[in-house]
């Protein structure tokens, strides 16, 4: 059974512990975001509040253009907030500069996205070895094993050595899991995983999600798929650049 | 006024990405800036050099004889096809520079200096005609005398003693090295003009020596200058006069036109190829654009648009990149070339006629601007402009670059044992094959040119190294009249430094055809038969041995200008006025054309012919030190000039073995210095096409590197990977520029040899090239990805992953 809470938008507030008694992990403190354009200014979010908690499975929901994808911009710090600030656990990345950046979120995010994005001219095994190459993460000698152990986990060590033209997207889709998991981060950021999938292949990326959140990984998943969504924890509803609803389910 | 929409994408195109607009247009600039140069150069240099030494209104024929007067001068402007003669006396005498050295002068003095019309100088400082006691000074070798206009010059009289003249003019004469004895304009002393009266003064006899005639009719037509030349050398030879040599010039061949005609070939082929490669370029660059055009082609397709409308608008793309490329180039080309050949001018002893337009230039690059960058982009135009809207809108051809299935790129995928990082700047080098092929192409072809210009110049100081075989000695001494050899020997001996002596025999000589009539002029040298300081290059028969009595031995020009010629023949020849029979020996290699009509034979029978035995005027003085520098040679030169002079002999000329080489390479220089800027114009076109190639990989994979980013790229590892690539690109090149430089050296080295030496070269080798290019190419290399490296690095990944 779900029970609907409303935040009030756009006050400025602080998270507090949940129910388990733990801090927020993520925190997000009135975040606008303003494009220019020449036709004028365009708000595409307008003070989003939210906390997100260990271990929790999180959904946001929206229509095309509500802003979704905007948020985890914020969130990943791929783009820069208007104003408001996101603190992810003691950090505040958007204080750093990009290159910075790039290396702690090799550290702290895995990042999925809709069109999987592995790099053609490296193997499977290779694109899942790329970020602890970049964060220098686990000893050289350790990190072929890890990978081959993080192909197995999403189904794909028989395909290690191919190329990414040579399987399904769905399965292109769970490589790109198992290289947001290359450095063991906390947060898992997933922007429409299945939006290029069969259902199939969607359910079984789901699977592999669910059993991440059950491993105490943090896991943000942006969609438009309400019956997704359903497998969440809690979901958050953004229309026009405003969260307007938060669906919070048994965990 | 509103543009129809199709032209308005055509500029938005233009506009819409500069930096792609920049490199389209730096490619074909680069193209028609280096064509533009070599054709106006050359245009220039041709025209200048023909009509400028025209101009000075040269003699056709130049007679070197025995004393003759101004009446066999009047006699002889009477002969049927001469035109004019003049008469002149020529001689060499030392002259004490400003800074208290001798140096050799030759002088030349003119009965009627002021109403002289053959051989016309130039004035480009001070006065003409000198007056008496006044000396003019050409310009070439004015800075060996150390003398300025208004200095009083020192010159050894004939009659003992010196004599000091006043310098009042500097001009230009463009007849030095005109004729067939005498070594060239690079090997001419200093040249010193005066009256007659001041040569009298100096003790030079007041009769003429040198015959100037000017042909009537076409003064370019050779057979027809032959033709008169054996009139006059018959009226000359009947007076009494001994005729040493004789030398036939056309009008329009300026005395150093063989350089300049040696690097036209070359100059060509270099065009040639800077075209081809801009062409690459230039398709290279615009299948990139067309392949970010796809989805723009594809919705002009689903609104209506046909093949050829879409061809059409790309089409006008190309042509405006065409046209800024030619108003670029075109001026600054013009501006170069003058530039460049006025640097080469003085090198080179030719007047330009001032800065004008070179149209021929200018229609070659009009040409290549419209063509060039239209062919090369048809290809990649006509299959975008064909692709299905299915095709276009779908995106098609965008996963294409990546590995494919050959067995290069199974191994490349299969790599294994290398970082990853690296792992993808060598892969990412092989994705784009045919941009990589393009890229590699303009590098490793402008990279062979490079080093092939090091080893072309190996290879022709390799023939200057050869000619030194013929002059052994450390110091070549030439005294006024012919002395006892063991007296110079004794004399010599007293000089510290000094090992021992030779003394050798030289006679103007003439071949006597078989009708009876004089052939060519031949310098005939007697050396002692054992003697160690000539290391002759055989190519038939054998060297002259003591106890040969009128064998003789004779360079290469005979064998090319007589080709039934072979060791055993006898050949008869004019010595000192009497004809005598030779019998040929054996051939020697010299250095080609330049070489002129040489012939050695033996010292004991050449000394007895000419009625000098035991005597010698020529010496080759040996240093009791093997191996000396130029610099040491100069000082022995120095000691020996010093201890002569105060022993109260006279020398018209003391020169260093080493000179001969480090002026003859003088010459090759000039060549050198427009091989390299030529070489690194091509360098350049390569280098814009490695920023290029660069650029547009990292265009296309904004995506990839904004993923890096997202899973945690430094701009450091993004920048080493970029670089990485291009240095992967560069050093591949380098390879096989080297391997290609080999074939292309052999190639340039030939041509310049044939023009220059009328030979072809000995392959030269040297690593200095192969090093320099590989430093240049490793830098080039860098330089052309940092700017795209720093492109991606400030990518940030919103751009290139939240919006697609």
């Amino acid at each position: 059974m779900a029970d609907r809470n409303l935040p009030a938008a756009g006050a400025e507030r602080s998270c507090g512990r949940n129910q388990k008694n733990l801090a927020a992990m993520i925190e997000m403190v009135n975040i606008f975001k303003v494009f220019k354009s020449p036709a004028g200014e365009f708000t595409v979010l307008k003070g989003i509040h939210a906390c997100l908690y260990p271990g929790e499975f999180v959904s946001v929901v929206g229509r095309s253009g509500s802003g979704k994808s905007t948020l985890v911009n914020m969130l990943t710090g791929i783009d820069h907030p208007t104003s408001g600030s996101v603190r992810i656990m003691d950090t505040y990345p958007h204080a750093m500069s990009e290159s910075r950046m790039a290396v702690w979120r090799g550290h702290n995010l895995g990042i999925v996205f809709q069109f999987f994005q592995l790099l053609p001219m490296l193997s499977l095994l290779e694109n899942t070895l790329l970020p602890m190459d970049f964060c220098n993460r686990y000893p050289p000698a350790e990190r072929e094993e890890r990978a081959m152990q993080l192909l197995r986990l999403v189904g794909l060590e028989q395909h290690a050595h191919d190329l990414p033209t040579a399987i399904s997207g769905g399965q292109q889709q769970s490589v790109a899991i198992a290289r947001a998991l290359a450095n063991d981060p906390p947060i898992i950021v997933a922007d429409e995983p299945t939006g290029n999938l069969d259902s199939r292949a969607a359910e079984n990326v789901l699977g592999i999600f669910d059993s991440l959140v059950e491993a105490g990984k943090t896991v943000l998943m942006v969609t438009h798929d309400r019956s997704l969504a359903e497998r969440t924890h809690r979901t958050l509803v953004i229309s026009d650049g405003e969260f307007v609803d938060e669906i919070r389910r048994q965990g | 006024m509103s543009l129809r929409p199709r032209w308005r994408k055509v500029l938005s195109d233009l506009w819409g990405n500069r930096m792609r607009s920049l490199l389209v247009v730096a490619s074909i600039t680069v193209g028609l800036f280096a064509v533009g140069i070599i054709t106006a150069s050359y245009d220039i240099l041709s025209e200048d050099m023909r009509t400028g030494y025209a101009a000075t209104n040269p003699a056709n024929i130049q007679i070197l004889s025995d004393s003759f007067d101004q009446e066999l001068v009047d006699q002889i402007r009477d002969l049927e096809g001469v035109k004019d003669a003049e008469g002149i006396r020529t001689a060499r005498l030392r002259l004490k520079t400003q800074q208290d050295g001798w140096i050799t002068l030759q002088i030349k003095a003119f009965p009627d200096i002021d109403q002289k019309v053959i051989n016309q100088v130039r004035l480009e400082q001070g006065v003409w005609p000198p007056a008496n006691r006044q000396i003019v000074i050409e310009r070439y070798k004015l800075a060996d005398t150390y003398a300025v206009v208004g200095d009083w010059v020192e010159i050894e009289a004939l009659v003992g003693g010196s004599r000091h003249l006043e310098v009042v003019g500097v001009i230009q004469d463009q007849s030095i090295g005109a004729g067939t004895v005498g070594g060239g304009f690079f090997l001419a002393p200093a040249q010193g003009y005066m009256d007659m009266q001041t040569a009298e003064w100096l003790g030079i006899p007041s009769t003429l020596n040198q015959l100037y005639v000017t042909v009537s009719g076409d003064t370019n037509d050779e057979d027809h200058i032959n033709q008169v030349a054996a009139r006059v050398r018959d009226r000359v030879e009947r007076s009494g006069v001994l005729i040493y040599s004789t030398g036939i010039q056309r009008s329009n061949d300026h005395p150093n036109s063989t350089y300049v005609d040696a690097t036209a070939g070359i100059l060509f082929l270099l065009g040639l190829l800077v075209v081809f490669l801009s062409g690459f370029l230039i398709s290279s660059t615009l299948s990139a654009l067309m392949a970010q055009q796809v989805q723009q082609i594809g919705v002009m397709k689903t609104v209506g648009g046909q093949q050829a409308q879409i061809m059409g608008i790309y089409m006008t793309l190309i042509f405006i990149y065409g046209a800024v490329a030619f108003v670029i180039a075109m001026p600054s080309s013009q501006q170069a070339a003058y530039a460049l050949m006025d640097f080469m001018s003085e090198s080179i002893n030719i007047k330009l006629q001032g800065y004008r337009v070179a149209y021929p230039a200018i229609l070659v690059q009009v040409l290549i601007a419209l063509l060039v960058p239209q062919a090369a982009a048809f290809i990649p135009i006509w299959r975008g402009a064909r692709l299905t809207v299915q095709e276009a809108i779908s995106g098609y051809r965008q996963n294409l670059a990546t590995l494919g299935k050959s067995s290069f790129d199974r191994w490349l995928t299969q790599l294994r044992g290398v970082p990853r990082p690296l792992l993808i700047s060598l892969r990412n080098t092989f994705r784009r094959k045919g941009r990589l092929l393009l890229t590699m192409t303009t590098l490793t072809l402008g990279g062979a040119i490079f080093i092939a210009t090091f080893n072309v110049q190996v290879s022709l100081s390799d023939y200057i190294d050869r000619v030194s075989r013929y002059f052994l000695a450390d110091v070549n001494l030439t005294l006024d009249r012919p002395y006892r050899i063991e007296r110079i020997a004794q004399e010599l001996k007293n000089v510290p430094g000094v090992a021992w002596v030779e003394g050798w025999a030289e006679a103007p000589s003439q071949l006597i055809l078989e009708d009876g009539s004089s052939g060519d002029s031949i310098v005939l040298i007697g050396a002692p038969a054992d003697s160690a300081l000539i290391e002759p290059i055989l190519i038939s028969g054998r060297w002259f041995q003591p106890g040969d009595e009128n064998a003789i031995v004779l360079s290469e020009l005979f064998q090319a200008r007589f080709p039934n010629l072979r060791p055993g023949d006898t050949l008869r020849l004019m010595v000192n006025g009497r004809e005598t029979d030779w019998v040929v020996v054996g051939f020697f290699q010299l250095a080609g054309k330049s070489g002129g009509f040489l012939a050695y034979t033996n010292y004991d029978y050449l000394s007895y012919l000419i009625n000098q035995p035991f005597k010698a005027s020529l010496y080759r003085i040996v240093s009791s030190t093997e191996g000396l520098s130029e610099d040491e040679q100069e000082q022995l030169r120095q000691d020996v000039e010093a201890h002569l002079r105060q022993r109260g002999y006279r020398m018209t000329d003391l020169s260093t073995g080493l000179l001969l080489r480090s002026s003859s390479s003088e010459g090759l220089n000039v060549l050198t210095i427009f091989l390299l800027i030529m070489a690194s114009l091509t360098a350049l076109v390569g280098s814009i096409g490695l920023t290029g190639t660069m650029s547009m990989n990292v265009m296309e994979r904004t995506r990839e590197i904004g993923v890096m980013r997202a899973i945690g790229a430094s701009d450091g590892i993004l920048m080493r990977m970029i670089l990485a690539e291009g240095t992967i690109i560069g050093l591949a090149s380098w390879l096989l520029g080297s391997l290609l430089a080999f074939p292309i050296s052999k190639l340039m080295s030939d041509t310049v040899s044939q023009a220059l030496f009328d030979a072809p070269s000995d392959f030269g080798f040297t690593l200095t090239g192969f090093l320099i290019w590989l430093g240049v190419v490793l830098l080039l290399s860098v330089f052309a990805s940092l700017l795209p490296a720093r492109t991606a690095t400030r990518l940030t990944i919103r751009e290139v992953l939240a919006y697609e």
